[in-house]
């Protein structure tokens, strides 16, 4: 159990998807601008990156790995990604009309998102069991849900802030999150016993 | 010091997310709206390959995006309103749509991992926690809807030009 909990906090800390492997940046500056808007998108991408590493590991193991076709692995991934975040909508669309209207404007940005496939491939290279790669991709994408809302919360305070013209927007939105990634660099100098 | 804000500054959220709608069909007391974009939406790089726009055609799925709300006001076809929703609705509609389903599939994996230890019996065992989920989620959904949770209230006609960043 211990190394399993270790596996989650050193997936959402340690190695940040954003701030520690500088992965999805593109949701972090365009999201970000409101608190609802990165919850909803958080709570997507952590849905969609859970259920395209369960999907990818039983790909893997199951079909490419016994095949000798691993050289079709990033295209099949694509493919598995791509699938996934459709057959959330359809379920979202399904489960309630409603819910779709509030959060399926954030599903067909997870396609593009490199996160997702970074974690992915990560999983198989690191030739994880399929409860360790879910709980790696809970952790990973709890530590990217988490930078986004605080990043929205630090960009909610910058939009009334009276800054230097020459920094104003993205500039100093910039600066904030290497701040924050400095801020995350601590972490790495913790160690269990 | 000029450069730094008051320090009484308000930062507390607005209570209601605002939109902005066009009228597109009136049915009795019923208006149906479909919700507008923003002006950086079809300027994104993305765009084409957006599914909050469409691929290139007017039959975008914004149409599946269309809402209803009673029609207290007399609303005609064409008009543009401004519509809220409650800042909370947000997360619980997040956390009914994917924490919910997310956690059967978590629990299912890790009891079927805890009693068997193999691989394969905890990968049914997570897919059948998924669409028991999902089945749960279902229902909450239900649940919000009718005690009327999440459905977007209508807040005064928009002004001409008036958008979603204004």
């Amino acid at each position: 159990m211990k190394e399993y909990i270790l596996l989650m906090f050193s997936a959402a800390l340690v190695n940040n998807v954003i701030l520690g492997r500088f992965l999805g940046l593109c949701p972090t500056m365009g999201v970000t601008t409101r608190l609802d808007a990165a919850v909803g998108m958080g709570m997507a991408t952590t849905f969609v990156m859970t259920v395209s590493a369960l999907a990818g590991w039983t790909v893997n193991t199951l079909l490419l790995v016994p095949f000798d076709l691993g050289y079709l692995r990033t295209i099949t991934f694509i493919l598995i990604i791509a699938s996934t975040v459709q057959f959330t909508e359809m379920v979202v669309k399904k489960v309630s009309p409603l819910l779709f209207q509030l959060l399926g404007i954030y599903l067909p940005l997870i396609t593009t998102n490199c996160a997702v496939l970074g974690i992915a491939l990560l999983l198989v290279d690191a030739r994880m069991s399929i409860i360790s790669s879910v709980l790696f991709a809970i952790g990973s994408a709890m530590g990217f849900s988490l930078v986004l809302v605080i990043f929205a919360g630090l960009r909610e305070r910058l939009a009334v802030m009276d800054v230097p013209r020459l920094f104003a927007g993205p500039p100093i939105a910039f600066i904030v999150v290497s701040l924050l990634a400095l801020a995350f660099m601590g972490f790495s100098g913790m160690g269990a016993s | 010091m000029d450069n730094f804000a008051d320090s009484t500054a308000d930062f507390s959220a607005p209570t209601m997310v605002e939109g902005i709608a066009q009228v597109v069909k009136i049915d009795g007391r019923t208006a149906w709206l479909v919700p507008e974009q923003g002006s950086s939406c079809g300027s994104c790089a993305s765009a084409s390959a957006c599914g909050s726009k469409g691929i290139g055609t007017t039959a975008s799925r914004l149409d599946n995006r269309r809402f209803r709300i009673d029609n207290d006001v007399n609303l005609a076809v064409g008009e543009r309103v401004v519509f809220g929703i409650r800042d909370h609705v947000l997360l619980k509609a997040s956390i009914t749509a994917y924490v919910i389903p997310l956690a059967t599939l978590l629990l299912a994996g890790v009891l079927a991992q805890w009693q068997f230890g193999s691989d394969l019996v905890t990968l049914g065992a997570m897919i059948a926690g998924l669409v028991i989920g999902l089945g749960i989620s279902r229902m909450e959904a239900g649940r919000l809807h009718n005690k009327g949770d999440l459905v977007p209230q209508f807040l005064r006609r928009a002004r001409p030009g008036e958008t979603c960043s204004s």
